[in-house]
């Protein structure tokens, strides 16, 4: 078995890969324009954490000054509604229950900058649309995913691990559609989707012969494919593209479903404690599951806490205590995350991004100066304790954490108001900049784009978007 | 070889041909030294290479010109001393042959030179060279055998001497053509035989004839001007764009806009007005076919005549008209329809026909057709997307009929509900329509299946089924209400700009995309345009958004081509748009006929005539068969079977299928036709294969669309869209099905055309239907693998299917044999028997069944249609 494998990677890796970075007929209208730019890569992998609801930047990574509960409290006095604490990153402050991710925080950069499109009425889909296409929605072609655009230039790191991970996103959830309309490769192609893994801790399913069915008769099944086609008249269709990709990604499942690099899957296989911290919920045992999942060579994973309206981050009543929690389930995996690859040294090869569609505040709907909808009824004197917290959707200033792959290390990025509106007041960053950024550590040139519809189709709108270079390097010693 | 030579110092003839040979023993003895040979090739590939060598190198094209003209000239008189060998020609002959001969080897040494000082390669060049080499060993040859005759008086060797002679003058004759085809490119002769005239040129249309004015030193009229700028962008759309235009910026240089153009590249400008010879661009163009700088770098070169175009242009001070860009430069299909005259051929059907001519030009002999059994599958999935059951086989195999073929295709159209269900995906993915997706949950978008299923179902001739969903009803205002995202949006994605690039990309082969944001640069469609079209879809007239920036400017409302008929602008949208489908269905409007019988042959050969089968303007493989289909169908009343029943009856039609190794080269625009390309079965279709051979894929509950009731579909929509616009913020999930009833009888299983998407139909390629898709991935993928190695569905239903199979067939051989027959329409050959026997044994187990099964589904003999 071992030995079919190895030989197998020997004989094809190079050839899949190959072949993964060819067009399909659809994506024939996919000349691939890219200039073959020099960029020394930074990273080989990206982990996106996603806070998906919309995470409250004053509760979380840029807090501001906090304001006690009591009964007929005035919102607008309500910036915060949890004390700081200092991080490991001098003059860096978050708000509590963050504070094992503060304790790595001297590990990466926060940006507390990023400004969220304008979109009109606030929607979580389409800003998350955004978010990960860096294209709002609607599109006339079908945007792909930030992952896909990571597949489809740079294939996977090991052929049998596919190269775009979606961890912990149920699709079967409120605007299930919206989302899907996003978990895509779009026009770049099925090939370069996403990887599906709702449940982390189903994940070992995902990966291995179906369920009851023994490794012995997974063998003979497959073999039993492999003589019947070998056996059959249909040799004289000659080396079609149709049925050697059918036979070449048979032979890739066949290898994933029975490799040793599907134990990644298996989060039964870590050690207790260490499993234990994790285990915060799907997000938390998500985030084991990509550093797992580095170890055998992956390239691009998603990790969510899953949107569902009304759940999640996506506080609309009784934020306070909600954070509570939500703060506990991310806390501790993504600080261990950080600290296992730092360990293992793998931190420098993978970047970590920590991000949400935008921001919420008490009061602010969307921006200061573009009227939009008020969706949250919040009254203006707090007598109940669900009244307590950023319930409003706001989108000029959202933080962003990022670890690894270049990234300075201790450094702090723009900067938001004290007072209300909190937003942006030093060097807002867009999208296409996060994206560009993200590109740059992996070497893929700015100007990558692909003619779809006899149109190019950039990586960000009209390839315009520029790379943060003061992200990366060493911050200077003061 | 240097005894003649030598000899000849002593005559006096020989004078002249010392010094050269001087020059030639100079360089013979460091020619010969393998260390200075490396230390040449050394320099060569520094950029500057020594002088000397260089310089007498570039002597050899100047050189070659004696020994071409002295040999042949020595040759031709020869003729004239047939009769007497001592002519008072014989010492003419004799000093051209001796200097002759001796320039070819001077001249061999410096093209050798040459050849290593400087980038050439490639065929004509290997032929260049030995050709020349051969003609000078065959001239000192020559020389030896004259000097037999003169010096030795040997006159027997006269004969080998006028034998070699002439020889030498083929050679050198050779020799020189393939040189000339070095300097001056292959097409230099033929390009300006009248049949051989350039394309581009022709496209353009040019109407004066530049070369009259080559030498009239009068200013260029306007007209003069803007044509000659018309017929030189045409050149640079056709040669340069590729590696030059907003797509590719090769060295920096764009050919596609006038600012560009004069900018230059990396290494400044290309082109200096009024002066060729000093125009960087006008040197690339010209450099010897095999130089690494000349230009077009890949692919044809420029023709003479296109090079005369450019250096007349240039030296005319390159005018560039601001209003010339209203020229086109891009192909541009007829918007006229055209009935070309049936071609004579023995064959009956107009089709075949063309193809037949269409083979005869390409010299490509009828293969014979396929049997029997590979015409009924293929007919089987290309109509109604079902493989034929053994009984249906049987029968087919057992008509004896001599027509046959077209009694069963005409039979397969008459299925009405089987077909209707095959085409509902096609057409569910070109007006993309779905069951769910966005749009739905805020009541911002429209079913129309009801309505389609119906237009499908009792073949609705196609103008009517454009009218109704152009000018719809309440039932087929999906397709042009677009999808209301919530929310601002791009202005080039208001649903009326999305409608006026949807009925321009589905029902036109138009891409009106880029010109909804800006002037499109791969057309000479215009943002005006594109708002002039959406204006007749809106209830006002739309304000100009450039690149999503007002503009605060307004179109008019009118047609893509004004011709096809005017739109009052002043009336409401539902009068606008009855006047457009009016105009548009109108038989003068071939595209949109081009258009839909482009797209059916598509469906059923694997490939359009016009490929891609979304921009129409692209040449087909056969302008006649397309236009003679086009104005068929027209003259058949619009009638899809009937276009189906004449293609699927076709010889053309019933040829092997042919397959293809890359991908890519589908849309290739060389593409030569040869028969039907091989695909893969479609999601619905694989699974509905499975659901009738095996076992159904889906449960009944899961039908979504019932046929057989679609007023209970339209209620349930009504019901739904009310309750969710109640709910503005409170987004619930609403996933639960309603109880279905009992499956219509007609219905043995649920298509896979009437569900919902699921994973599983993803991972096989159902597109997410929020835009328009035109076109199915053929291609296997690893994320479909998996699905179908572990995934949930296929592993339950193949099991459930051993279970049932197992008691219906206890037989091993028996269960097997059935299993290829209702799978592959064959029986097991002996050694596939075998494996399949080895795995089940004497009593098959339901785990052996269920991996037998498991591995035919995915065969490619299964999954193909071949």
């Amino acid at each position: 078995m071992n030995w079919n494998r190895r030989e197998f990677l020997k004989r094809t890796s190079a050839a899949t890969l190959a072949a993964m970075a060819a067009g399909a007929p659809m994506t024939s209208f996919l000349s691939s324009c890219n200039k073959k730019k020099t960029i020394t890569s930074k990273a080989d992998t990206i982990i996106l954490l996603w806070m998906a609801g919309g995470m409250a930047h004053t509760e979380t990574f840029d807090p501001k000054k906090y304001t006690p509960f009591e009964k007929g409290l005035e919102s607008n006095r309500v910036l915060s509604t949890f004390p700081s604490f200092p991080t490991s990153l001098d003059g860096v402050s978050f708000s509590e229950g963050l504070q094992s991710i503060g304790s790595v925080m001297d590990k990466g950069t926060i940006i507390r900058s990023y400004v969220a499109a304008d979109l009109g009425h606030i929607l979580h889909s389409r800003h998350q649309y955004h978010w990960h296409t860096g294209y709002e929605p609607p599109q006339t072609v079908a945007a792909p995913h930030i992952g896909a655009w990571i597949a489809k230039e740079l294939g996977p790191m090991n052929p049998v691990i596919p190269a775009f991970i979606d961890i912990g996103q149920r699709f079967t959830v409120g605007e299930g559609e919206e989302l899907k309309a996003f978990h895509t490769a779009g026009f770049l192609g099925n090939e370069f989707g996403p990887f599906l893994i709702p449940d982390p801790s189903q994940g070992l399913d995902s990966v291995r012969p179906p369920v009851g069915m023994s490794s012995k008769r997974f063998e003979r099944r497959n073999q039993l494919y492999n003589d019947l086609i070998s056996q059959s008249p249909v040799g004289e269709f000659g080396s079609d593209y149709q049925k050697e990709s059918l036979k070449r990604s048979m032979e890739q499942a066949y290898i994933l479903l029975n490799s040793p690099e599907a134990k990644a899957f298996d989060l039964s296989q870590e050690p207790k404690e260490i499993y234990d911290i994790y285990n915060t919920g799907r997000f938390g045992l998500g985030c084991l599951m990509a550093r797992r999942l580095t170890e055998q060579g992956a390239r691009f994973i998603s990790v969510t806490t899953e949107y569902e309206p009304f759940m999640g981050w996506d506080t609309h009543e009784n934020g306070h205590t909600r954070l509570k929690d939500m703060k506990k389930q991310i806390d501790g995996p993504v600080a261990q995350l950080i600290k296992d690859l730092e360990r293992t040294g793998r931190l420098d090869r993978t970047m970590v991004i920590l991000a949400s569609e935008f921001s919420r505040d008490m009061l602010m709907e969307g921006r200061p100066g573009a009227k939009v909808l008020d969706q949250v009824d919040q009254p203006d004197v707090i007598q109940d304790i669900k009244n307590y917290g950023m319930h409003r959707h706001f989108t000029d200033g959202c933080s962003i954490l990022m670890f690894g792959g270049g990234i300075k290390k201790g450094y702090a990025y723009g900067k938001t108001a004290d007072e209300r509106p909190c937003k942006t007041i030093e060097k807002p960053i867009k999208i296409d900049q996060i994206h560009q950024t993200i590109y740059h550590a992996l070497g893929i040139a700015e100007d990558a784009h692909y003619v779809v519809e006899e149109r190019p189709f950039y990586t960000t709108p009209d390839g315009l978007g520029k790379p943060v270079m003061e992200l990366f390097g060493q911050p200077e010693k003061a | 070889m240097n005894k003649p030579i030598t000899n000849l110092f002593t005559t006096k003839k020989g004078c002249m041909l010392t010094g050269m040979l001087f020059m030639l023993s100079l360089l013979h003895p460091l020619l010969l030294s393998d260390g200075y040979a490396a230390g040449l090739q050394e320099v060569a590939e520094e950029a500057q290479p020594f002088w000397l060598w260089q310089f007498l190198g570039r002597l050899h094209p100047l050189a070659v010109h004696f020994p071409v003209s002295l040999l042949l000239l020595a040759a031709v008189l020869e003729l004239f001393t047939f009769k007497n060998y001592r002519s008072s020609l014989r010492p003419g002959i004799n000093l051209l042959v001796y200097i002759g001969a001796s320039t070819a080897i001077i001249a061999a040494v410096l093209g050798w030179l040459l050849s290593t000082q400087e980038e050439y390669g490639g065929d004509t060049l290997a032929i260049h060279q030995w050709s020349g080499y051969a003609t000078a060993f065959l001239g000192v040859i020559t020389l030896a055998f004259l000097f037999l005759v003169e010096r030795k008086k040997q006159q027997t060797f006269v004969k080998p001497y006028r034998s070699i002679l002439f020889f030498t003058a083929f050679g050198v004759s050779v020799a020189g053509h393939f040189g000339a085809s070095l300097t001056h490119g292959n097409e230099y002769l033929t390009s300006v035989l009248p049949w051989n005239q350039d394309n581009a040129l022709a496209q353009s249309g040019s109407k004066f004839n530049f070369v009259s004015l080559r030498n009239d030193t009068t200013k260029l009229s306007e007209a003069q001007e803007l044509d000659l700028n018309g017929q030189i962008r045409a050149i640079f759309a056709h040669n340069c764009y590729s590696c030059h235009s907003a797509e590719k910026i090769k060295g920096e240089l764009r050919l596609d806009k006038k600012r560009m153009v004069f900018k230059g590249g990396k290494s400044g400008e290309v082109i200096v007005p009024g002066n060729s010879g000093k125009s960087e661009l006008m040197r690339r163009i010209t450099l010897p076919h095999n130089h690494k700088e000349v230009m077009p770098g890949k692919g044809k070169k420029l023709s003479e005549h296109e090079i005369d175009v450019i250096k007349f242009w240039i030296d005319k001070g390159a005018p560039w008209p601001d209003v010339a860009d209203g020229q086109s430069v891009f192909r541009v299909a007829k918007l006229e329809p055209r009935m070309p005259a049936l071609p004579a051929s023995k064959l009956q059907s107009p089709i075949d026909a063309f193809v037949d001519s269409y083979f005869k030009k390409k010299k490509t002999a009828w293969p014979e057709v396929v049997d029997d059994k590979t015409y009924l599958r293929r007919i089987y999935l290309d109509i109604i997307g079902l493989v034929p059951t053994p009984e249906e086989q049987q029968a087919f195999l057992q008509d004896t009929r001599p027509d046959k073929r077209a009694i069963w295709v005409k039979q397969l159209l008459n299925r009405e509900d089987d077909y209707a269900m095959h085409w509902l995906t096609f057409w569910n993915d070109a007006l993309r329509n779905d069951y769910t997706g966005t749009g739905y949950i805020t009541g911002g978008r429209y079913d129309i299946t009801s309505w389609l299923y119906k237009a499908i179902k009792t073949n609705t001739p196609y103008n009517q089924f454009v009218k109704e969903l152009i000018s719809p009803t309440d039932d087929s205002k999906g397709f042009v209400a677009g999808i209301k995202w919530r929310g601002t949006i791009n202005a080039s994605q208001r649903t009326e700009m999305q409608a006026a690039q949807n009925v321009a990309q589905v029902f036109l082969g138009l891409n009106l995309k880029c010109a909804s944001c800006h002037d499109s640069f791969i057309s000479d469609w215009k943002l005006t345009d594109a708002y002039a079209f959406a204006n007749i879809f809106a209830d006002t007239t739309l304000e100009i958004n450039r690149c999503d920036k007002p503009t605060g400017k307004f179109a008019s409302t009118r047609i893509l081509w004004e011709e096809l008929g005017t739109i009052d602008s002043t009336a409401i949208s539902a009068v606008k748009l009855q006047q457009l489908a009016e105009n548009l269905t109108k038989p003068a409007n071939g595209r949109l006929y081009r258009t839909i019988v482009n797209r059916i042959w598509a469906q059923l050969m694997g490939r359009g005539i016009v490929e891609p089968v979304d921009a129409m303007d692209n040449e087909p493989w056969s302008q006649d068969l397309l236009d003679w289909m086009a104005s068929d169908f027209v003259k058949n009343n619009y009638n899809i079977k009937e276009l189906i029943y004449q293609i699927a009856t076709s010889k053309t039609y019933q040829l092997p299928s042919v397959g293809i190794k890359d991908a890519n080269s589908l849309i290739a625009q060389d593409f030569e036709f040869k028969g039907m390309l091989r695909r893969r079965m479609t999601a619905e279709q694989f699974s509905d294969a499975i659901s009738s051979i095996i076992e159904p894929v889906f449960a009944d509950t899961a039908l979504h669309f019932d046929p057989y009731n679609p007023d209970k579909h339209k209620k349930v929509k009504d019901s739904k869209k009310k309750k969710e616009q109640k709910k503005v913020v409170k987004l619930v999930n609403d996933s639960k099905e309603e109880p279905a009833n009992a499956l219509h009888p007609n219905m043995t299983f649920v298509r896979a055309s009437l569900v919902k998407n699921n994973s599983f139909l993803t991972a096989l390629g159902r597109p997410n239907r929020e835009t328009v898709s035109t076109g199915r991935d053929s291609r296997a993928n690893l994320l479909q693998a998996l699905e179908l190695t572990n995934g949930e569905r296929l592993n339950e239903v193949l099991q459930r299917g051993a279970e049932t199979w197992k008691q219906k067939y206890p037989g091993t051989d028996e269960l097997i044999n059935e299993l290829y027959r209702r799978a592959l329409g064959r029986k097991p050959q002996p050694k596939e028997l075998k494996v399949a026997k080895d795995v089940l044994g004497e009593k098959p187990t339901t785990e052996g069944i269920q991996d037998l099964f498991w591995a035919m589904t995915l065969h490619p003999e299964f999954q193909l249609i071949y």
